[in-house]
């Protein structure tokens, strides 16, 4: 131990040296109401706008334990003629009517830094993983303005997912917001995951949003992710089912605060909001309680606002700027599949396209089970890799068009040779989109596999089979083809040459069969 | 339409402001009257903070209070009145004393909504938090 008396002294000396004059005006209030997550302040008359609350608690079993925990952090978001609406961050049973609020001059900011990656975090910055607290000495305010237009620029690189439906018909580009929407249980965080899973050496942070998830749930995908080594590139922001509504109404800005610190270094950053529709539900209870008007479905008129503002914080920034990106999957979750309720309808207005994941086509085993139809990404195809592109180019329409025909063939009997060619290859394309969870797929076997589908290579192997033959083709072509995957992987290009070689390929394990 | 306290007492207020001693009494007599009258009696509490309030705005004086480990010479008081008016820019100053022995040393003043702490409780604990850190 290198400490020594001398050392100790000394340091005091020095800090107690700086602490000679600072008795500074703070503007402080009383509580005047309590409940339910918020509180009513008299005083505070220079409150700013979401400026964060210091409500002093004097409660002395907290006090003797010295956890520091003699103060509760609360939100100004009603500023009214003589008192201030808050929210409480914390437990709000704690506070009693007639307890000292200081207002501390700072809109509400979150620790952000290198030193979150690989963690698990509540929306406030504090650890929940149980490895420390967070060593960080910056911090962003949540609540920050979108880019402006010179500084952006359009999306022109990929995410891959590594979900071959999603790759091939709705791409992803770094920069884009891509709602995943559908009913509960039926595989919407499962493709999330996938994508941070399949972010493994693409250069992107990774940041998981749970906004009202079961713990146990979390618990279980954080697992999963360590499993998978994605933890290294990966913080996940938990605001719990059993968390007050006021932490989950900040999770999302919370999480894209610290994605804006990778923005700003000009790295790319993945985040996914898990999910909205249950922060919508969050703040309109916060809205209700400081009884702002309701409106349709009881929301309150701002709810638009709420989630518009913060999918505008996700760009592509142009290289001036540092040439950073933030990716949003937001997650939305509808009530019998009914895409047209309020706030379905608000996000998929707001985001860049929809993942549209359908009950029946979960139930008849196609998963991921993506609508090509109501799936769209109206960024499209300037985010596809090349060979991507050439393989992938029809496949969307050609998905979507199987479905109708394949409802209008079963009435009919007798079909011209055309449509029936069409029919079988429309089987073996839905059999192909068939992928298994926490499996994803580089884009070269992806490219692969669409080529041999799509040049009629699989047109004679029985559609039960197509799996057994796909996972075959790739094994092989890692064993055998490696110069081809690794060309696909890097220059994203599929000329003549290489096609030829891959076609070679193909017969070649055709043959071996 | 509903009256509120403060309109009340802005009304109050209003009616007092010309009057001499001799009608205070009668005018207040009338007020409480109304008052009672309207069934607003339940609100006389807050009637009352408000005219304060307002009595005190009007007239530029600043209620302020200092609290101290121990009893603080006038020379003191005098410093820090004279301080207190500085940063309202009030032109009287009500002040009251209180002693407050946990605060160790040093005092906390305030007036209307802010609290300025100068106490050594206060640094103690900023020290603590700064060196726990």
């Amino acid at each position: 131990m290198s400490i020594t008396k001398d050392f100790i002294v000394e340091e005091l000396k020095k800090q107690i040296a700086g602490f000679t004059a600072s008795a500074e005006t703070k503007t402080v209030g009383t509580v005047t109401e309590v409940g339910d997550g918020i509180a009513r302040v008299s005083g505070l008359s220079d409150v700013m706008m979401s400026e964060m609350l210091e409500f002093k608690v004097a409660d002395k079993a907290q006090a003797l334990g010295g956890s520091g925990a003699d103060k509760i952090y609360g939100v100004a978001l009603n500023l009214e003629e003589d008192s201030v609406g808050a929210v409480i961050l914390g437990d709000f049973g704690r506070i009693k009517e007639g307890d000292e609020v200081a207002a501390t001059r700072k809109i509400l900011e979150v620790p952000v830094g290198e030193s979150v990656v690989g963690r698990v975090i509540n929306p406030l910055g504090e650890a929940l993983d149980g490895q420390g607290r967070i060593e960080t000495d910056k911090f962003y305010p949540i609540e920050k303005i979108a880019p402006g237009v010179i500084t952006r620029q359009s999306v022109t690189q990929p995410v891959q997912t590594g979900v071959k439906a999603i790759d091939a018909m709705i791409p992803i580009g770094r920069g884009q917001r891509e709602l995943i929407i559908g009913d509960r249980q039926i595989g919407k965080t499962a493709i999330a995951i996938d994508t941070i899973i399949n972010q493994k050496g693409e250069n992107m942070k990774c940041i998981y949003v749970a906004i009202g998830q079961k713990e146990s749930k979390i618990a279980g995908i954080v697992k999963k992710l360590e499993e998978a080594g994605a933890m290294e590139y990966t913080t996940v922001v938990l605001a719990g089912a059993s968390d007050p509504a006021s932490l989950l109404y900040v999770a999302p800005y919370a999480g894209t605060a610290m994605a804006e610190y990778f923005l700003d270094k000009g790295e790319d950053v993945l985040i996914i909001y898990d999910d909205l529709s249950k922060h919508a539900v969050a703040y309109r209870e916060i809205s209700l309680l400081l009884r702002r008007p309701p409106g349709r479905e009881a929301y309150p008129g701002d709810v638009f606002y709420l989630h518009s503002r913060l999918l505008e914080r996700s760009c592509r920034l142009n290289k001036d700027y540092g040439g950073g990106s933030i990716t949003a999957l937001p997650i939305i979750e509808t009530q019998a599949g009914d895409v047209s309720a309020y706030i379905p309808t608000n996000v998929i207005s707001i985001t860049d396209g929809q993942i549209y994941l359908e009950p029946d086509l979960f139930y008849q085993g196609n998963r991921p089970a993506v609508n090509a139809g109501l799936s769209v990404s109206r960024v499209g195809s300037a985010a596809q890799i090349k060979a991507m592109k050439k393989v992938a180019g029809k496949m969307r329409l050609e998905a979507a068009q199987y479905r109708e025909l394949a409802a209008f063939a079963q009435f009919g009997s007798d079909l011209d040779a055309e449509t029936r060619a069409k029919l079988e290859r429309g089987k073996r394309l839905m059999e192909i989109f068939k992928q298994d969870q926490y499996a994803p797929l580089s884009v070269a076997l992806q490219v692969m596999t669409f080529y041999a589908l799509i040049n009629g290579f699989m047109d004679d192997v029985p559609v039960e089979n197509i799996r057994t033959f796909e996972a075959g083709l790739q094994k092989y072509a890692l064993a055998d083809g490696k110069e081809i995957v690794e060309a696909i992987n890097k220059t994203g290009a599929l000329d003549e040459a290489m096609e030829g070689k891959m076609k070679e390929l193909i017969v070649d394990y055709k043959n071996s069969l | 339409m509903k009256i509120t306290a403060r309109q009340f007492a802005e009304g109050l207020y209003g009616s007092l402001e010309e009057r001499k001693q001799g009608e205070v009494n009668e005018t207040i007599k009338r007020f409480a009257g109304i008052i009672v009258a309207s069934g607003q009696a339940g609100k006389a509490e807050k009637i009352i903070a408000e005219f304060v309030k307002i009595w005190n705005r009007k007239k530029g004086i600043a209620v302020a209070e200092i609290a101290s480990a121990r009893k603080l010479d006038r020379e003191t008081v005098k410093l820090l009145d004279g301080h207190i008016a500085k940063l309202t820019g009030a032109e009287k100053i009500e002040l009251t004393e209180k002693i407050d022995e946990s605060l160790l040393g040093g005092a906390v003043i305030r007036y209307g909504d802010k609290v300025a702490d100068g106490s050594l409780k206060a640094k103690l604990k900023n020290l603590k938090e700064v060196l726990v850190k």
